[in-house]
């Protein structure tokens, strides 16, 4: 008889040490709260908060939302009260949330970020960052951070001069080289790394004969981006050493050991949470599950194990749980 | 907002009653005594999928009874036609019930509930809760055509008086239901209405010329359903009981703010709107 424990699911983020490898995407999960009457937020990792900009902004107009085949398309644009405002109203709530709060930073120039992230990073209440210099939905220059590896440099140095807090780098998949991307990020003192945000798309309304996003494009993301955000996982795992935080089309428990096995050290889920808001609680069950069956005793045991080029292989090798 | 406080669960049911109103509009019922308690006129669920689509589907709570509630859809795309599907004895999961429904307070006596196709769905419960406290009602319900004029019976059992409207000229007043709204020789105290968004806007502007105050069910993608995204927003005036915080455009924010149609409604007053 085999005597089973129970695997430790835990991951360590730079600094920031998480129960579970499960964060809910930035700007799916709002602050975490309005979730609550249907999950258990202790049986989480984080909630990584929706992103915030220097100034308010009022977002996109509507339709922001279009279903498509396997997912659905967004352009919220980055809809937020500003970082003044979200300092006085909103930070405070965060402190009795049973589960590591992760701020997400937005902005529009270098000074942006830095400015944002040094203002929230310094709250007792946001337990890391993130920078999602990879919002697929707003007009200006957004996305470009993350399609420019020199500009990703600048963008997460200047962030990184600002914190001691865990930074995770939110990259983008609509670019030729993410790995690319991922090194300077890596070299600019990231201790993390997102892959992927939404990959860019639209939809038409063949009647009207108009785009279906009041935005014109938007960020499609669900099961339909999953074998994208897997290759970028397994690209952005050989070429860097800093964990990877999964994430595109995560439903299920197999599609989370794709990304575990890919090189992702946690993952995150987003779209998966409107369809079913037991969806992570399903995804720690079945990791665990899937562990014992192995003998595994540690999630870590089978982080980049598909992946012959996985860049940290040294410090997983040989642990066989 | 006391979302904490939230009556909202995840309800796994069983379904025990399907009816075909109409070619495609279906009635699906099923026990859950804790949603039934905790429901209140105009409030919606979110039905989870079982063909595995991406995204819950929002319904309004057509029927709350004993241990019964009922979703009432139109059948228009895969995730309706997955619960179309459904025969009684399947399971049904839904999350709710949600949002922010009709305010019924403050005594009305005479009231127009303005009922659009599908919108049927979300207006059983205010004309009974209604009728229960001695209102007259009137329902105003339009559609293409008489056989689409679903469960119209229902409502006159339950003690409404029905003006049908039909494009088609099929059964009552031949055109917009708004338009029989607007005829009606004495203005109610109050307007409910729930169906597609031109419908709305008709009946709002009908209500601010007939100074009628008017609540409105509205129709928006969902992807949450819970104020998790933010992707069902409407403009709303700063000044409204139901807008989110938000900065004013003093502090360089604005006067007209974003409302999330599933949280902070899906009934706002007509007058709040800035659509
Ligand atoms: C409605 C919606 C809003 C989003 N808002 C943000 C955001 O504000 N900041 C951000 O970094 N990512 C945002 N994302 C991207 C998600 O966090 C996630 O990276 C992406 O959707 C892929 O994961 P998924 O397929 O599990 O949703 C958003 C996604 C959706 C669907
Ligand atoms: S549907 Fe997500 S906030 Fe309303």
């Amino acid at each position: 008889m085999v005597t089973r424990v129970t695997p430790d699911l835990s991951v360590q983020l730079g600094r920031l040490h998480l129960a579970y490898p499960t964060l809910m995407g930035s700007g799916c999960y709002g602050s975490g709260i309005e979730y609550a009457p249907f999950v258990d937020l202790a049986r989480i990792g984080a909630v990584v908060l929706k992103s915030v900009t220097r100034q308010p902004r009022l977002g996109n107009p509507t339709p922001r939302l279009v279903h498509t085949p396997a997912g659905m398309l967004n352009a919220i644009g980055l809809q937020n009260p500003g970082i003044a405002w979200y300092l006085e109203h909103d930070v405070a709530k965060y402190a009795d949330r049973p589960c590591a709060m992760v701020g997400s930073v937005a902005g529009f120039s270098i000074d942006d970020y830095a400015y944002v992230c040094e203002r929230l990073a310094a709250r007792a209440e946001i337990d890391a960052i993130e920078l999602n210099i990879s919002c697929p939905n707003v007009a200006s220059e957004g996305e470009t951070f993350a399609c420019d590896p020199a500009l990703t440099a600048k963008v997460v140095r200047a962030a990184r001069a600002t914190t001691d807090k865990t930074l995770i780098v939110k990259l983008s998949p609509n670019v030729t080289d993410i790995a690319a991307v991922a090194r300077e990020a890596e070299a600019a003192g990231a201790d993390a790394l997102a892959v992927i945000n939404t990959v860019r798309g639209m939809a038409i309304d063949v009647e009207a004969w108009r785009p279906r996003l009041g935005n014109v494009t938007g960020g499609l993301s669900g099961a339909a981006i999953r074998p994208i955000a897997v290759l970028a996982v397994y690209e952005v795992a050989r070429a860097v050493r800093i964990p990877i935080v999964g994430q595109g089309g995560i439903e299920t428990v197999t599609d989370a050991l794709e990304f575990f096995l890919a090189g992702a050290s946690a993952i995150s889920i987003g779209t998966a949470n409107f369809t079913d808001p037991r969806t992570p609680e399903r995804i720690v069950a079945g990791l665990s599950e899937y562990l014992q069956r192995r003998n595994l005793t540690r999630i870590g045991a089978i982080v980049g194990r598909a992946n012959r080029g996985f860049a940290n292989r040294q410090e997983y090798e040989g642990d066989q749980g | 907002m006391p979302l904490l406080e939230s009556t909202a669960r995840v309800h796994a049911t069983t379904v025990v009653d399907r009816r075909e109103l109409a070619a495609g509009i279906i009635v699906l019922g099923f026990d859950a005594p804790e949603l039934v308690a905790a429901t209140r006129p105009g409030q919606y669920l979110m039905a989870i999928p079982p063909g595995g689509e991406v995204c819950a589907t929002a319904l309004g709570i057509y029927e709350a009874q004993g241990t019964r509630a009922s979703i009432l859809f139109f059948v228009t795309g895969k995730r309706t036609r997955a619960l179309a599907e459904l025969r009684p004895g399947d399971a049904l999961t839904v999350m709710g019930p949600l949002g922010v429904g009709f305010d019924l307070s403050g005594g009305v006596r005479d009231v127009a509930i303005v009922a659009g196709g599908v919108g049927i769905a979300s207006v059983l419960l205010p004309a009974q809760a209604l009728l229960r406290a001695g209102a007259r009602v009137q329902l105003y319900y339009g559609a293409r055509n008489a056989a689409l004029l679903v469960d119209a019976e229902r409502f006159v059992t339950e003690g409404c008086e029905l003006l049908a409207a039909t494009d088609d000229g099929s059964r009552g007043h031949h055109g917009y239901v708004h338009e029989a709204l607007a005829r009606a020789p004495h203005a109610p105290d109050l307007i409910l209405a729930c169906g597609p968004t031109p419908m709305l806007r008709a009946v709002a502007k009908v209500a601010a010329e007939r100074r009628v105050p008017a609540q409105l069910s509205l129709e928006e993608t969902f992807a949450c359903g819970v104020g998790g995204c933010w992707g069902c927003v409407v403009p709303i005036a700063a000044t409204s009981a139901q807008a989110p915080s938000f900065p004013p455009a003093a502090l360089g924010g604005s006067d007209v703010v974003n409302a999330r149609v599933c949280t902070e409604g899906p009934v706002f007053w007509a007058h709040d709107l800035r659509w």
